[in-house]
Parts: structure tokens; C-alpha cells; sequence
């Protein structure tokens, strides 16, 4: 396509010209500057609770990891927990109170894993939109 | 990009941004500068990604043209009242205002077109370019130039 010779006159003879260049990029450092502030802010939020997350995770894996031990390493004879009715239901939960506790910590302990994990992926999610 | 090239890039091509964006917004020239300074607060934000070499006045001017854009569609139904401001101040304090006419005649037009217009005869910029930045088919390109010459060579009466 041909340009057209009087418009493009008419836009080169009004081309601006700016006289206060210095001011506009004195205000584009003062918004990089709150933009890096901003920045370094968030990085140093993310940093923390990268951290808090690793504290969860070791604290939980070692805090299950004795719970399970005390549970395994009490005497079998001996149930966790009784009810003061024994026949039925509840006879049959103080039987296998051993095992019942296991599981719910192990559970306990996989949902933690899991959330951890999924709150990791989304820290390194973020930093990656910070970079 | 570091700070310091992002910055020394600016400096050599900020008054071409701002005179594309200061004709997109017919002469406002405070609302040009806010948008310029929006524009390259986003560039300086993703300028970690910028790979094209040696083409920065083109990133620079997409990115100020998608800021310009949103800017539209954000203000669209203020935009009537806040035209009818513009012109009654263009009118009245604007002597020495030299570009008058040719932004009176620029504000009839739709902003894709605006920008096609700018782009081609402002700053030179090819068809190819022109889609690049403005992120549409050539073919559409051509369609805005053609259209929106013709309504400036009729209110321009050129």
C-alpha cells in the first residue's frame, strides 16, 4: 500500500518534540524504584514461607515419625485406647486400637505431605511470574 | 536486560513512545505520559523475557499499544463525557497548539484504526510491522490504513 504524500506531510511537520525528558524519566526511575521495592518484598514473603513450609514438613515427618514409633512399640497386649462399654463396635475398636491409630496417622501425615507439596509447587509458581 | 540497558534503551527511544502514544491519545498529553509511564513499568517487568534483538522501539510500541487498548476499554463509558472536556479545553487554551487539527481528526477514528494510522505515518512503520505490533492480519491492517485515510483526507479536507 502507497502511502498517502499529504498525510504523511501533514504527520511529519507535527511530529512532537518534548521538553521535559528528563522529568519523565526522573518519574519512570521513581516508579522502577516502587516496582523493585514491590519486588523484593514479595521475594523476601516467598523466601519465608519457602521456609515455614520446610519447618512444617520436617517437623511433621518427625513428629509422625515418634508418634508412629510409640504406637508400634507398645506392648501388644496392651490396647491404646478402651471404652467403658467392651462388646460389639467398641470391643472390636479397642481390639485393633493399634492399627486404627497407625492408619490415622498415616493419613494424617499424607494429607500434611500433600498440601506442603502442593504449597511448594505454588511458591516456585510465583517466583516464577516474579522473574 | 538490566536495569542500567533497560533504562539506556528507554532514554533513546522514549520520545517516540511518547509522541505514537501522545497522537493515540489526540493530543492529551498528561494521559499519554501516564500510559507511556504504564507501559514501560510492564516492559521494564517482563523485560527479563525479551529475546527480540535489536527490535526494542517495536516491543516497546506493542506493548504500548495493548496498554493503550486496555486503557480504552477500561474508560469507554467516561470516554464521551471526558472527549467533550478535551475539546472544550483544546478550544479554548490551545493557541499555540499546533497538532489541533490533525488530533481533532484523529479522535473520529476507532483506536485500532488510530493506531494503523499512527503507526504507518507518524512512525513509518510497514504493513508487516504494523501487524506485528498491533497483533492482526495484514490484511486487516490494510483494510484500517485505507478506512481511516479516507475519513482524515475528509475531515482534514486534504
Amino acid at each position: 500500500m502507497n502511502k498517502d504524500k499529504a498525510l504523511e506531510d501533514l504527520f511529519l511537520a507535527q511530529q512532537p518534540h518534548f521538553d521535559d525528558n528528563d522529568a519523565f524519566m526522573a518519574s519512570l526511575q521513581k516508579r522502577l524504584d516502587a516496582v523493585e521495592y514491590i519486588k523484593q518484598h514479595q521475594e523476601a514473603a516467598i523466601r519465608h514461607y519457602k521456609l515455614t513450609m520446610v519447618l512444617a514438613f520436617v517437623v511433621g515427618l518427625i513428629s509422625g515419625g515418634v508418634a508412629m514409633a510409640y504406637v508400634l512399640f507398645m506392648p501388644a497386649s496392651v490396647p491404646l485406647f478402651t471404652f467403658r462399654v467392651q462388646t460389639g463396635f467398641f470391643g472390636w475398636l479397642a481390639e485393633n486400637s493399634r492399627l486404627i491409630v497407625v492408619t490415622a496417622l498415616s493419613l494424617l501425615m499424607s494429607f500434611g505431605l500433600i498440601s506442603i507439596v502442593k504449597n511448594v509447587l505454588e511458591i516456585v509458581h510465583m517466583r516464577r511470574r516474579l522473574v | 536486560m538490566t536495569r542500567q540497558d533497560f533504562i539506556a534503551n528507554v532514554e533513546r527511544e522514549q520520545e517516540a513512545l511518547r509522541g505514537f502514544l501522545l497522537a493515540l491519545c489526540c493530543g492529551n498529553k498528561d494521559e499519554a505520559d501516564d500510559l507511556a509511564q504504564d507501559a514501560l513499568v510492564k516492559a521494564y517487568l517482563s523485560s527479563a523475557g525479551y529475546q527480540e534483538k535489536g527490535r526494542f522501539r517495536s516491543w516497546l510500541f506493542k506493548i504500548a499499544h495493548s496498554t493503550f487498548l486496555n486503557h480504552k476499554a477500561s474508560c469507554r463509558t467516561t470516554e464521551s463525557l471526558d472527549e467533550a472536556r478535551t475539546l472544550v479545553s483544546s478550544t479554548s487554551a490551545d493557541a499555540s497548539f499546533a497538532h489541533q487539527d490533525l488530533y481533532l481528526a484523529l479522535r473520529t477514528l476507532p483506536p485500532k484504526e488510530r493506531s494503523a494510522i499512527t503507526l504507518f505515518y507518524l512512525n513509518g512503520y510497514s504493513i508487516k510491522e504494523i501487524a506485528t505490533i498491533t497483533d492482526t492480519s495484514e490484511d486487516a491492517v490494510k483494510k484500517q490504513l485505507s478506512r481511516g485515510r479516507d475519513q482524515l483526507k475528509e475531515k482534514l479536507k486534504l
